[in-house]
């Protein structure tokens, strides 16, 4: 079945597995999802290998703000739940809510960048920048990959928004929806990892 | 149904070539660039081999040797044996699982391209006159920016990185075809070898690239952004990289070897007419080479000083290797064993595969004893194994399954009595060429020697070898007269050509529709197609009615995609942001239109399938 | 064609039923398992080993709980996924391994 048969309110429950295209796209995501392990698994051992060859520049316990790390870890907490939201939405065919739930996501996603950017200029201030040390290299790759995937994330569900209000939601644009919402989960299951191996770890010392 | 046809351009001539999604072309699109690449690195071989052909030789100097190495082992591995690969996987899995096409047609398109361009891009250092000299493995310090100033390395890097893209893109799209594209009836283990190989050869290739990733954005921001991943001044650590590339470096020569097993299977069952002996344990072995390959990368190191305990663990993992390897060693003698073996250039192939990789085997076994490796660390020793694994296990098989699907894939059979030329002087020129390289090693030949002094016990050996490298060097000469010879011959082939064919894809013309299946085939068991003849049928039982059929859409934006991403590599070698910036803009622009534009495809109409709509 | 979606339809008015309850839940459980995990640091009063030990175990829980309910890996038809992300894991910890251990400069 081609998906563009389907019309809005013969929505099956779950439209994103409603053509085979999907299908493919939710697996293949899946698949994605499993080499992004690997990617940020490599990250994580050069971060755990180098962390503490700090040369000349601070530490990790030096410039590390818990509260910032705090307040950045609730917004992509709440951000995740709100796309929880938006794909519950989607199986009840809310569009509109489902709108407003991909809205709010992609709001908290720009405040945990600004965030990150606000961090990261502060350790810039303080002499922790990317040739300081094997421990700043592999912690500002490590967590601007983090940072780079959240901002993909946000200009991706823009975009997705987007084409909601054009195309409405139909049995092309749910798997869309669908795996962005996978990946958006993805990107906080990997950040429940920075701050727990990169901040609290590297604030105990 | 004419509600639902949508109007799509189709091209024609080049332009259907540069826009194709089809996977019978992009294979065709894989095997042309490999094969070139192949003659690129064939001559680099070449030349190394003139060079060493007498002590102290003149022929090139050793920063030009230097080149020739590092060049000729990155672009054998990445630029020539993976997309034949993949011009064996896009040709053939989708016809072996009974599907239209692959998973995702457009990345697969983009996946080709990708490669294509990162393979253009590491090739151009020859003409920029910045050739990566680090060797193949680009260790650090020797390829850090302290070393290596220049922009040799940066190819390399950057040159890796986009063809990466390109094949993790293919990873998941062979993963994905083959769990959710297989045909009604065709249970994972009715799936025939080669498709089970490429299975797990996609599952290794999704985990392992992305450590290649990580590895060489590390390497390129300590290059260009005085990072200290490696800089061991600054803290960083050499070691690192060695760790992070054979995390990658040693599933990737199983991502190698794998194919070819598949391909032996195949043909080795094919050409003795009789069941693949121990299906069900070939496929354990498989799996269990494939988790092995992950643990034991520090086999590699051993000489690094990794300290006795994981130098115990790495050495025991990798002969345990042996077993499952030793498992489909035997289950391809005791599938020949009663046999009545055809002779092809294909059977020919598949045989004289088993004792030489045996060879290579063997001597991977040794290679493992950690103690013993201090002595054949970085020897000739070592060049004559991995030759005799990936020239005699991975090149063996691509040219056995090159001449088996020649005509599925192209509609013409590749002259036998050429094949036979190819065969033997490729054969005897190979093991000319490396089985002399074993007493060089244990004689103390260092590899990557640009030359040595005479009367070392080396100059008869280095004589002999430097022979056998012209041998292989007229068998590959031999097949591609071939290929010219036959291209001249009618579009003759059956649908089953060996007259033995066991599974799908002989059961569609050759080469194949654009749609590869009229009706999609009901699978009853394990050698589907094998299965109905014996039954006395002369066709598959079709699974579903004569309909129209959906195809996807041509698109030429996988080509301008993979072209945003060249330039981009340009610009950050050289530092000009505008030029970087131009680049990722076109590249995300093409992902953007793809996004937004959705993708009807168009069908083909019942009328239209009895004319036979050629691919 | 009409006859699926009725069935389908018929599906979806059995699944409304299902409400945002237990992702508020999973919500809630994240919420504690991070204030545990920043507490725990932020007191100071505990040793640095067992420290480690409960950010690890906090951190595994979550994940768990994140991808079991929000990325529906709970859900049928899950077993190519799961595969997947175990398969990641299993080369991940072995780097892990290999950075902890291996790695000097």
């Amino acid at each position: 079945m081609s998906a563009h048969h389907h019309v809005e309110g013969q929505l099956p429950h779950e439209p994103e597995r409603a053509t085979m295209e999907g299908r493919n796209k939710i697996l293949g995501f899946w698949i994605f999802l499993g080499a992004e392990t690997v990617l940020f698994g490599t990250l994580f051992s050069a971060y755990l290998a180098l962390r503490h060859n700090i040369g000349d520049g601070p530490a990790a316990s030096e410039i590390f703000e818990l509260s910032t790390t705090f307040i950045a870890t609730m917004i992509l907490l709440f951000s995740s739940l709100m796309s929880v939201f938006a794909v519950q939405a989607m199986h009840q065919h809310k569009v509109k809510a489902m709108i407003g739930w991909l809205i709010a996501t992609v709001v908290l996603g720009l405040c945990f960048l600004g965030l990150e950017i606000f961090e990261f200029n502060a350790y810039v201030g303080e002499g922790h920048r990317m040739p300081t040390s094997a421990f700043s290299s592999s912690f500002y790759t490590l967590v601007g990959f983090h940072g780079a995937h959240v901002a993909f994330g946000v200009l991706w569900i823009t975009l997705l928004i987007l084409q909601i209000l054009k195309k409405g939601l139909t049995v092309v644009t749910a798997p869309k929806i669908y795996v962005s919402a996978i990946y958006w989960h993805f990107i906080d299951v990997v950040w429940v990892f920075i701050f727990t191996v990169v901040y609290l770890m590297g604030k105990v010392g | 149904m004419a509600a639902h046809a949508h109007k799509v351009k189709r091209y024609r001539g080049i332009m259907d070539w540069l826009t194709t999604v089809d996977h019978k072309k992009i294979g065709i699109l894989y095997l042309i660039a490999g094969a070139l690449f192949f003659g690129v690195g064939g001559l680099e071989a070449i030349l190394i081999r003139i060079q060493l052909i007498k002590p102290m030789n003149d022929f090139v100097g050793a920063d030009t040797f230097n080149e020739l190495i590092t060049m000729h082992g990155t672009t054998m591995i990445f630029l020539a044996a993976m997309p034949m690969l993949f011009a064996l996987m896009n040709a053939v899995i989708p016809l072996q699982i009974g599907a239209r096409d692959v998973a995702f047609p457009f990345l697969n398109a983009l996946g080709f391209w990708t490669f294509f361009f990162g393979g253009l891009l590491l090739n151009i250092s020859w003409f920029a006159g910045n050739v990566p000299d680090a060797g193949w493995t680009s260790y650090v310090p020797l390829a850090g920016p302290t070393y290596a100033s220049g922009h040799g390395v940066d190819y390399y890097v950057l040159g890796l990185q986009i063809a990466g893209i390109g094949t993790l893109l293919g990873g998941v799209n062979f993963m994905a075809t083959i769990i959710n594209m297989r045909a009604p009836g065709m249970s994972f283990m009715r799936m025939p070898m080669f498709t089970w190989t490429i299975f797990i050869t996609s599952v290794m290739i999704v985990f392992a690239f992305p450590v290649l990733t990580v590895g060489l954005v590390a390497l390129m921001f300590d290059r260009l952004f005085q990072a200290n991943f490696f800089e061991t001044a600054s803290g960083g650590s050499a070691i690192l990289w060695e760790h992070v590339f054979w995390v990658f470096g040693h599933p990737e020569v199983y991502i190698l070897i794998l194919p070819a097993f598949g391909v032996i299977s195949e043909v080795v069952s094919t050409f003795s007419r009789k069941r693949l002996f121990g299906y069900s344990s070939m496929v354990f072995a498989t799996v269990l080479i494939a988790f092995l390959g992950f643990m034991v990368w520090a086999h590699h190191m051993f000489t690094t000083g990794l300290g006795p305990v994981a130098n115990a663990l790495f050495s025991i993992a990798t002969m345990l290797i042996a077993v499952p390897t030793g498992v489909k060693i035997f289950n391809w003698l005791f599938t020949l064993w009663g046999g009545s073996i055809r002779f092809t250039t294909s059977s020919l192939f598949a045989i004289g595969f088993i004792p030489t990789f045996v060879m290579g085997g063997v001597t991977g076994v040794m290679l493992a004893v950690a103690p013993a490796d201090y002595q054949y660390h970085d020897s000739y020793f070592v060049v004559a194994h991995f030759h005799y694994v990936i020239v005699g296990g991975l090149v063996f098989g691509l040219f056995a399954g090159l001449h088996y699907w020649w005509p599925k894939m192209f509609g013409r059979m590749l002259n036998e009595k050429i094949g036979q030329v190819t065969f033997w002087t490729f054969f005897v020129g190979f093991h000319l060429t490396f089985f002399v390289q074993h007493f060089l090693g244990l004689l103390g030949m260092p590899r990557r020697v640009w030359t040595y002094l005479p009367d070392q016990g080396f100059d008869n050996m280095n004589f002999i070898s430097t022979i056998g490298a012209f041998l292989m060097g007229i068998g590959t000469i031999a097949m591609i007269i071939n290929v010219i010879v036959t291209s001249a011959k009618p579009r003759n082939a059956l649908a089953d050509p060996w007259e033995d064919g066991r599974s799908l894809e002989w059961t569609i013309p050759s080469p194949p529709p654009e749609y590869n299946f009229k009706q999609l085939p009901l699978v009853r068991g394990y050698d589907a197609w094998w299965k109905e003849k014996m039954e006395g049928k002369t066709e598959m039982t079709p699974a579903e009615p004569v309909g129209p059929i959906h195809m996807p859409s041509p698109s030429i934006l996988p080509l301008v995609m993979s072209i945003g991403l060249f330039i981009a590599g340009f610009g950050f070698m050289y530092d000009k942001l505008i030029v970087t910036f131009v680049g990722m803009a076109i590249t995300l622009g093409c992902m953007l239109l793809r996004s937004v534009f959705d993708d009807h495809g168009f069908h083909i109409e019942v009328e239209e399938q009895e004319k036979g709509v050629q691919a | 064609m009409s006859s699926n979606h009725s069935v389908t339809e018929g599906e979806a008015r059995r699944h409304k039923v299902e409400g945002p309850r237990k992702h508020i839940v999973a919500f809630i459980l994240s919420l504690a398992l991070t204030l545990i995990a920043f507490a725990t640091v932020a007191s100071g009063e505990i040793n640095t080993q067992f420290t480690y030990i409960i950010l690890v175990g906090m951190a595994l829980v979550q994940v768990f709980v994140q991808m079991a309910f929000w990325m529906h890996m709970k859900d049928r038809g899950h077993l190519f996924p799961i595969i997947a992300i175990i398969s990641g894991v299993v080369v991940v910890f072995t780097m892990v391994i290999m950075a902890l251990y291996w790695v000097w400069w």
